[in-house]
């Protein structure tokens, strides 16, 4: 088995499609845990703190009161996996020691902002963009700029 | 087969120096890429300074005259494109002869033949689609914002938008090699922006991946001239190399054609993928392009190719469907010792236009009384009791090659390489009696694969872009 560099604990994607530390935000798309074709669009802002969840038809969370939805913990807890809590933490710049954190859950507390709506379309479609990335044709052809990626 | 005997290179310890003019090359080139980093839209005079001593490096040859030009050019704001093509191509000439330099000095080392291109009929003409100029234009406008406001200084802002180029790149074929290498250094620019304080920006890389995806974006792809071979290949080392969007296995063998001496060819398998896909997930991603290559390599047998084209520069494109896998297990550590131990000059390499001493990969194989290697991450081999330093940092980590292995083992392939100004050597196949190589358990975990992430997003790419489009 191959193993990477990078990822410190395999991640399932089928709770949480997709997660990305992107243009200041930790934000991704989380599946309903009831309806298996309606999906929730949550991120955290980096610095603000601030944070949302809604369908991505734009419409709220029931489960954001003020504070964080369950979407937006498995949000946290995903992003954890797949990008190791330092590089969470520093990227959100949260005021904890990343070596005590064990699941993302537990960053919730550093987390001192409140909801604040973007448009759900804006990172629904870098989910588009994400699964374009799988749908695109393997090649047999020479790629010798690969020589520079190596992990 | 007949047996070959097995001395090893003599000559490496000559490769601790490195030629002169390599050395002054990287120096110049060093300071160039300081220019980038604080970017060519606030010139100072150290900058312009180094720009002339860079145009001067250039007298007497074809680029410079348009060097002097795009350089006068930049020194009074004209931010247009073709200045900043022409230091790129600048740049790239200055590492193709770094390059060239260090390929001499190995095979005079190894005291071997300079790998030469394969002569063939010119390419068919084939016009490239016409979007394609399109969007390399929009690729060359991207980098010049880049070096206008210096790497140093990058907002995330000016990042973003180039993504939609991107997109419309991964959905044009024949600009496969563009999508793999922009979505490469995409990735690696927004991992550092937006950035808290001062951006660790690892200056010669990103110069690099920048120069390198503006030469690729002059002008669309030629067609390229190739040549249908059959014969059977025997797969003997491997190389993965991988960013979060792109995995590529790359694999070295011995092609046999029918009346010809075996000669050494390169082949790879490529996919896009995304950050979450890893371990297992690769096998399935390889398995659409190269499912009878990973069957070769985990079996060690050898594969029958008829009608499989190759490059002048020994790369053959591998098409499974021209691919047979047989059944006899070959002796592959006897079969990497009779090609490498004298190869001739059809080996592989580097089209003019891609070398840089980062492609350098000479195939070498070294047989057990050669080297000694001890420890559990082994830093360095000892050759006849000198130290050589091993590329460990390029072996990527995994059972299938674990550089462990090298302490007892009865034979060794590495690509010579040449990085942080100096040579070292990157095992790809470790003989244990059985070989070691990367890619042998991929094979056997196609079927892990399945059910897996792969399958999960697959399915919901499949449900979603249909909706899209
Ligand atoms: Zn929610």
């Amino acid at each position: 088995m191959i193993r990477p560099r990078v990822l410190p604990r395999a991640r399932k994607v089928q709770k949480v499609p997709f997660v990305e530390l992107y243009a200041g935000r930790l934000q991704g798309v989380v599946s309903s845990g009831s309806d298996q074709d309606r999906v929730y669009v949550s991120y955290f802002e980096a610095g603000s703190g601030n944070f949302y969840c809604s369908t991505n038809n734009n419409r709220p969370c029931g489960g954001l009161r003020g504070s964080p939805c369950k979407h937006l913990v498995e949000l946290l807890n995903e992003g954890v996996l797949q990008y190791g809590a330092a590089r969470v933490i520093a990227y959100l710049g949260l005021q904890a020691e990343p070596d005590k954190v064990k699941s993302g859950g537990e960053l919730l507390r550093h987390i001192k902002g409140g909801p604040h709506k973007v448009e759900a379309g804006m990172v629904f479609s870098r989910f588009l963009t994400y699964l374009q990335y799988v749908s695109v044709a393997p090649t047999g052809v020479p790629l010798p700029d690969m020589a520079w990626f190596v992990r | 087969m007949p047996l070959h005997p097995l001395h090893g290179p003599p000559g490496l310890l000559d490769l601790k120096s490195v030629p002169e003019p390599v050395t002054h090359t990287a120096g110049l080139l060093a300071q160039l890429d300081e220019v980038f980093e604080s970017g060519f839209g606030r010139l100072s005079s150290a900058n312009l300074q180094t720009l002339a001593s860079l145009a001067s490096s250039f007298a007497g040859t074809p680029l410079a005259e348009p060097l002097q030009a795009a350089i006068a050019g930049l020194g009074r704001s004209e931010f247009v494109d073709r200045h900043f093509a022409v230091i790129a191509a600048a740049r790239a000439a200055a590492h193709g002869a770094m390059h060239d330099a260090l390929v001499a000095q190995a095979c005079a080392a190894l005291s071997r033949p300079r790998p030469e291109l394969e002569v063939f009929a010119a390419a068919p003409a084939q016009e490239a689609p016409p979007r394609a100029a399109v969007l390399l234009e929009s690729v060359r406008q991207w980098l010049m914002e880049l070096a206008i406001a210096g790497f140093a200084n990058l907002e995330v802002g000016a990042l973003l938008p180039f993504q939609a180029t991107l997109d419309a790149i991964m959905a044009e074929p024949a600009l496969v090699r563009h999508a793999a290498l922009l979505s490469g250094f995409l990735d690696e620019l927004l991992t550092v922006f937006p950035a808290h304080g001062k951006p660790e920006v690892p200056r010669l890389r990103w110069v690099d991946l920048w120069a390198r995806s503006m030469v690729l974006s002059l002008a669309p792809p030629a067609p390229v001239a190739t040549r249908e071979v059959k014969g059977e290949l025997r797969v003997f080392a491997t190389d993965l190399r991988q960013h979060d969007h792109v995995v590529c296995l790359v694999a070295f063998g011995a092609l046999h054609e029918p009346g010809k001496p075996p000669r050494v060819v390169r082949t790879s398998v490529s996919a896009f993928k995304v950050d979450v896909l890893q371990g297992e997930d690769l096998a399935g991603l390889l398995n659409e392009v190269g499912g009878k290559l990973l069957e070769a390599i985990a079996g060690g047998q050898g594969l029958k190719i008829a009608g499989m084209l190759l490059h002048a520069t020994g790369d053959l494109v591998w098409q499974e469907s021209r691919a047979e896998v047989l059944p006899a297990k070959l002796k592959l550590a006897e079969e990497a010792a009779a090609v490498l131990t004298t190869p001739t000059a059809l080996r592989p390499s580097a089209r003019p236009e891609d070398r840089h001493p980062a492609v350098i990969e000479e195939l070498v194989w070294l047989p057990a009384e050669a080297y000694a290697a001890t420890g559990k991450e082994p830093r360095e081999v000892s050759l006849g009791g000198s130290p050589f330093p091993l590329a460990s940092e390029r072996v990527p980590v995994s059972d299938d090659l674990p550089l462990a292995e090298l302490a007892g083992s009865k034979g060794l392939v590495a690509l010579l390489r040449f990085d942080g100004g100096r040579w070292s050597l990157q095992p790809v196949m470790i003989d244990k009696g059985k070989p070691r190589m990367v890619g042998t358990s991929l094979q056997s975990a196609r079927a892990k694969a399945r059910g897996g992430n792969l399958a999960t997003l697959k399915e919901r790419a499949g449900k979603l872009l249909r909706k899209k489009s």
